[in-house]
């Protein structure tokens, strides 16, 4: 029989809470065929965050938890502590991961726990109506900052590039990008396997397309996506 | 004549309910009217209740609030509970009977009015255009000039005409709003619906499946398949945005439009071969 979905996905709450384009939806059907093509669906439990992400609290079949500005990591942490079985994955936007919670990302790797974290960057605050971020390119129109963003704000904080640095040397950092589902996929399947075979810490920025907040149609919405890949190489990062 | 009228419009973020309140309160601002427009939104992108709430007055407006509507426009089922308080017996309710159901009313509307902004809008002009219907019958009603109301919706929603095509079938819409007479009908169950079920197209070699009740209308398909093989059909997905219809005479059955699909909507397989 003919599936349009992985077999982990949440049939009956869909459609999703996504925005039409969403490149969440995108990594969710990758993260969805991972899960499914390593067959731990039971094994998993999710945790996302605040923003867009918190969209995400039915979107898979399996055990989901919601907490705050980046305090998914610890808390999946401890989880993982008490329950070393089980595979957690924690899911958050940009805001949550390189903003207000940085702190946990960057200790969880410093300390190599055992977590898989998924960053989806979409270059600015989505859910409260795609204000200017960190993660935002200069030049780039925004609500709050109408003639482009400003270069001397930054030049788009490169997150697992910092995380890197203090990282323990068997943490598997990766950047990837909805644009490619194949090397998504591929990556997403690496980060889980490194938490799974290794119990060491995985770290995936996916660089994603917000067509809702950018204003763009589907072509524009993936050459910008495109355009990202300049700033944010693509690859393993270590 | 009443001196004051009290509207409040209901629907969802992202459906227009602010710019029409904005279209209406500017207009009887400048004939001279005392207005006051509370806009109550959260700071979500879409799905959540929009709510507007109007006063127009020939006498001074001393407090903002209101406790009874006069008028209570409703445009989607969702938004209903965020009005109720507002309806009393008097309460004349206009609701988009192409998507509500008079049974979704409260038992305290007895004055209540259909009209199919979705439908006409979807059938005759561009399926965006149905908060102009809904604005163009309000602005009718509560006396506004008509020539002064389009030159605002054009002022306010210039930008977002990007070619001329787009904005004489805007007119249209707005104009036939104005027009619209309201009919005695049965609006117990709404006239416009999504399409539901499975789309299944199979040829000798290949099978394709579209689920319109899933399928937002983004695009992405579109633009990802190599050979052209897809477009936008007349089929309404769950968003009343088109869904896309495929050609598998050209399909190569690459799969490029599963994988990106980020709603589950579609999938294309190559036939198995039977031994």
């Amino acid at each position: 029989m003919l599936s349009t979905i992985p077999k982990s996905w949440n049939v009956k709450l869909k459609p999703h809470l996504f925005c039409p384009g969403c490149g969440h939806g995108i990594t969710f059907k990758q993260l969805g065929f991972a899960i499914d093509g390593l067959g731990i669906q039971k094994e998993i439990t999710m945790g996302v965050d605040i923003g867009c992400s918190l969209l995400a609290w039915n979107f898979l079949d399996v055990p989901t938890i919601q907490t705050h500005h980046g305090r998914t990591t610890p808390l999946l942490v401890g989880y993982k502590l008490v329950k070393p079985k089980r595979i957690v994955i924690s899911y958050m936007g940009d805001g949550a991961a390189w903003g207000i919670g940085l702190q946990n990302i960057i200790h969880a790797a410093y300390r190599n726990n055992p977590v898989t974290v998924i960053v989806i960057n979409n270059e600015n605050f989505a859910m409260t109506g795609g204000q200017s971020s960190y993660t935002t390119l200069p030049g780039t129109i925004t609500p709050t900052s109408p003639v482009g963003k400003s270069p001397e704000l930054g030049a788009g904080f490169k997150g697992p590039e910092l995380i890197r640095n203090v990282a323990h040397k068997d943490a598997y950092i990766a950047r990837t990008t909805v644009t490619n589902p194949i090397h998504l996929l591929s990556t997403l399947k690496k980060a889980i396997l490194a938490q799974k075979e290794n119990n060491n810490f995985a770290l995936v920025e996916v660089l994603s397309i917000c067509p809702t907040n950018w204003k763009t149609g589907a072509k524009a919405s993936l050459d910008m996506a495109f355009e990202m890949e300049k700033t944010y190489p693509i690859g393993e990062v270590k | 004549m009443i001196d004051t009228t009290k509207i409040i419009l209901a629907g969802e973020g992202g459906q227009g309910i602010q710019t029409i309140a904005k279209v209406i309160t500017e207009v009887a601002a400048e004939q001279g009217l005392d207005v006051s427009y509370i806009p109550v939104f959260g700071v979500e992108q879409r799905g959540t209740p929009s709510v507007a709430f109007i006063i127009l007055s020939h006498e001074k407006i001393y407090y903002p609030r209101f406790d009874s509507a006069d008028y209570a426009i409703i445009l989607q089922k969702r938004a209903v509970a965020s009005v109720l308080a507002y309806i009393n017996k008097k309460t004349k309710v206009v609701f988009d009977s192409s998507t509500v159901s008079v049974r979704d009313l409260p038992d305290e509307a007895i004055h209540s009015f259909g009209i199919p902004a979705t439908q006409i809008a979807t059938e005759k002009f561009t399926p965006k255009a149905f908060n102009l219907i809904v604005a163009g019958k309000l602005s009718r009603v509560l006396n506004l000039d008509e020539d002064q109301v389009w030159q605002k919706i054009e002022k306010l929603l210039g930008k977002k005409f990007k070619t001329p095509e787009i904005k004489e079938k805007s007119r249209q819409a707005y104009l036939s709003g104005r027009k619209y007479i309201f009919e005695l009908k049965d609006f117990s169950r709404p006239t416009f619906q999504p399409a539901t079920g499975k789309i299944i197209i199979k040829n000798a070699e290949k099978t394709a499946q579209i689920l319109p009740e899933r399928c937002k209308g983004c695009g992405i398909c579109i633009v990802k398949c190599p050979v052209g093989a897809l477009k936008f059909s007349d089929t309404l997905g769950v968003f009343a945005t088109p869904v896309p219809e495929i050609d598998l005479e050209k399909c190569i059955a690459c799969g490029n439009c599963f994988r990106f699909c980020p709603d589950g909507a579609i999938a294309v397989e190559k036939n198995k071969k039977l031994k």
